[in-house]
């Protein structure tokens, strides 16, 4: 097992290696880098045309129409609708989904929309991102020539005999073969010969697609960079969602509470108010004759019911904010974890303490997932760490149980997206068979 | 009297079958949701149905979803509707179709076991039983109703306290003034309400519902 498990994988990289060229992603691959070196010809073509004569007359009158063709691009959103079309292209050919960014404001008067578009922050870059695309598309030449020429050089052997079959003693020039180094060619003269070409094209048409694929992946990086909303507008996008999620938490939760408070002690207490009154008539006013027994009977029934809504008030009030948080997490963690059915092996070391709401969501955090670990591990032990350092709270709740932890179910997806709001994260390692793992980060301060 | 029970918490189901039971009535059913209540009445003719606002499966309203429906099939069956909290909505929901058989109590009332039995037993006569937070909601709620507008505010405040129950007597006290000046009102009330002279005390209430726009 030790040693067919490198060979077997070597093998499957091999295949998969060899598969590559012939694969749809490879497809569309070198389909967008046609279209890339389509775009970098005609961006190249244009600023051919403005500086071709060379003459100082020739650049002072490109400058002068380079100043009035940048912001006019700007100004009228032409810079943004390349960009959109490039975004439209990738998510076509690539699969690549780019958020665009915010639209800019509309502006009345012509100079106001001058100000606007030489202000527009995603126009200047979709601006940025054309002026690339010539120096990426010639790297994307050099792919589309190692298809081609490759392809090409497989041919050779195949109709050699076709064109070649002259009588022996003619000498013909011998035929030219491309190689991987443009500028470079081998010179065939004999039909062993072509198999040397056809060798050249097999490597040629196999280092392609990672070519292709490098040259992709560049371009990715700047349609990313250059085309996507940006980093202040995605952190924007990413506060408007978290923060519709804390909403909505805590909307659920004052509901929870309200439900709880509804159907525990509010019933309780009504009821524990009735047997009181109950009791009171069974007492009689003055002069009534009274049903000792009765009375205590109902007495005892409300001794029971206060004793019931006192202890169902405290789990409430404790659901809502544990007391002993008051003393800093790892007091908190300690108590929790004293109360848990699987033995729970506590490590902590926070030197410094962070804000009570990270406290409250780490807690909250830990309750969830040993609970979690309780019903559906069926582990024997598990460990919970909190460190803090560099700045964050770790929380890491492992266990021996049968792993196969659902990430997207409710309550892993729903922690996840708690943990969001301040900007933490949840890692989740849980193989089918175990161990399972879950990793919270979390911020010193929200 | 014979009664019907549709609360969904156990607890309270058992407290009320006992009180009731204690006082010598006689509980047909007991069930926990609007659709088994509304069962139970038809099977058993209850004199009146006790039925809590929060039920199964919802949670929200189907209670008094249940309560309207059952003044609907069986508009002889007094219906009182039971709640841990007061909605006005709700309220006027069950007054609209008619002022008799009706009644609206917060949950709390069962610890006056006397005045609770009264209201029920007031429903189940075809009376009303709206309770004091009930009324003064509605009254905060500030509802113009026709001829309302006739009475001096002097007649509206007394209109007011009738409508959280009291007697005459409260209402003078209250309001320091003589027995004598609060009858004076009251019949004034009555006659710009357009309410005639008639046997047993519902006039009262009919003119609470007047007010409260039912």
């Amino acid at each position: 097992m030790g040693t067919t498990g490198p060979v077997t994988a070597m093998i499957a990289l091999t295949l998969a290696a060899l598969r590559e060229p012939f694969g749809g992603r490879a497809r569309r691959e070198l389909l967008f880098c046609l279209v890339e070196v389509l775009c970098g010809l005609a961006v190249l073509a244009v600023i051919v045309a403005l500086l071709a004569p060379g003459t100082a007359e020739s650049v002072i009158r490109a400058a002068v129409i380079i100043a009035v063709l940048v912001p006019l691009a700007l100004t009228t959103g032409m810079a943004r609708r390349l960009g959109a079309t490039y975004r439209r292209l990738a998510e076509r050919l690539l699969d690549e989904r780019i958020a665009p960014p915010p639209s800019a404001r509309p502006a009345g008067g012509m100079l106001a929309r001058l100000g606007v578009g030489l202000r527009d922050g995603p126009g200047w870059r979709a601006l940025a991102y054309t002026l690339l695309k010539p120096p990426i598309a010639a790297v994307g030449l050099y792919a589309v020539f190692l298809w081609a020429a490759g392809l090409a050089n497989l041919t050779y052997p195949f109709w050699w005999g076709l064109f070649r079959n002259h009588p022996p003693g003619v000498r013909l020039s011998p035929v030219l073969v491309a190689t991987p180094f443009p500028g470079r060619v081998l010179h065939v003269a004999t039909y062993p010969g072509t198999f040397l070409a056809f060798a050249v094209g097999a490597a040629m048409v196999l280092v392609a697609p990672w070519v292709t694929r490098a040259v992709v992946a560049a371009d990715r990086w700047l349609l990313r960079g250059l085309l996507g909303p940006g980093r202040l507008a995605e952190r924007v996008r990413d506060l408007e969602q978290t923060r519709a999620v804390a909403v909505d938490d805590s909307a659920a939760l004052l509901r929870q509470v309200e439900r709880d408070l509804h159907d525990g002690a509010q019933i309780r207490l009504a009821t524990l108010a009735m047997h009181l009154g109950m009791a009171k008539e069974k007492l009689g006013d003055d002069g009534d004759p009274l049903d000792v027994t009765g009375a205590r009977e109902l007495v005892d029934a409300a001794h029971r019911g206060a004793k019931d809504a006192l202890a169902e008030l405290r789990d409430l009030a404790r659901g809502i904010h544990p007391p002993v948080l008051d003393n800093g997490l790892a007091d908190a963690l300690a108590t929790l974890v004293a109360g848990s059915a699987i033995p729970v092996e506590l490590a902590t070391d926070i030197p410094f303490r962070p804000t009570p709401a990270i406290e409250t969501i780490a807690y909250f955090c830990a309750a969830e997932l040993l609970a979690n670990a309780a019903k559906h591990s069926l582990a024997s032990r598990i460990g919970l760490q909190a460190t803090g350092r560099d700045g964050k709270l770790r929380l890491s709740v492992t266990d021996d149980g049968a792993g196969g932890a659902d990430p997207d179910g409710s309550g892993l997806s729903g922690l996840a997206q708690r943990v969001s709001t301040v900007d933490g994260r949840l890692e989740i390692a849980s193989p089918p068979g175990g161990p399972t793992q879950v990793t919270v980060e979390l911020p010193l301060r929200a | 009297m014979r009664v019907v029970i549709a609360e969904d918490a156990a607890l309270m189901r058992e407290g009320l079958i006992r009180l009731l039971e204690d006082r010598g009535h006689e509980v047909c059913a007991a069930v926990a949701a609007g659709d088994a209540m509304l069962a139970a009445v038809a099977e058993h003719r209850p004199d009146v149905a006790v039925v809590d606002i929060r039920m199964p499966p919802t949670h929200t309203d189907e209670g008094l979803r249940a309560a309207l429906e059952l003044r609907r099939r069986h508009p002889g069956t007094g219906v009182l509707v039971f709640s841990q909290y007061i909605e006005t909505r709700y309220a006027a929901q069950l007054l609209a179709g008619g002022a008799g058989g009706v009644g609206y109590l917060l949950k709390d009332r069962v610890a006056d076991v006397a005045e609770f039995t009264d209201a029920l037993t007031r429903v189940a006569a075809g009376g009303t039983a709206l309770d004091p937070e009930v009324v003064g909601q509605l009254l905060g709620a500030g509802r113009h109703v026709q001829g309302l507008a006739a009475l001096t505010p002097r007649e509206r405040e007394v209109l007011a306290l009738m409508a959280e129950g009291r007697s005459n007597a409260g209402i003078a006290a209250a309001l320091v003034v003589s027995g004598g000046a609060v009858e004076k009102h009251v019949a004034s009330i009555f006659g710009k309400l357009g309410l005639p002279p008639s046997e047993g005390d519902n006039r009262r209430v009919l003119a609470v519902l007047r007010y409260l726009g039912s």
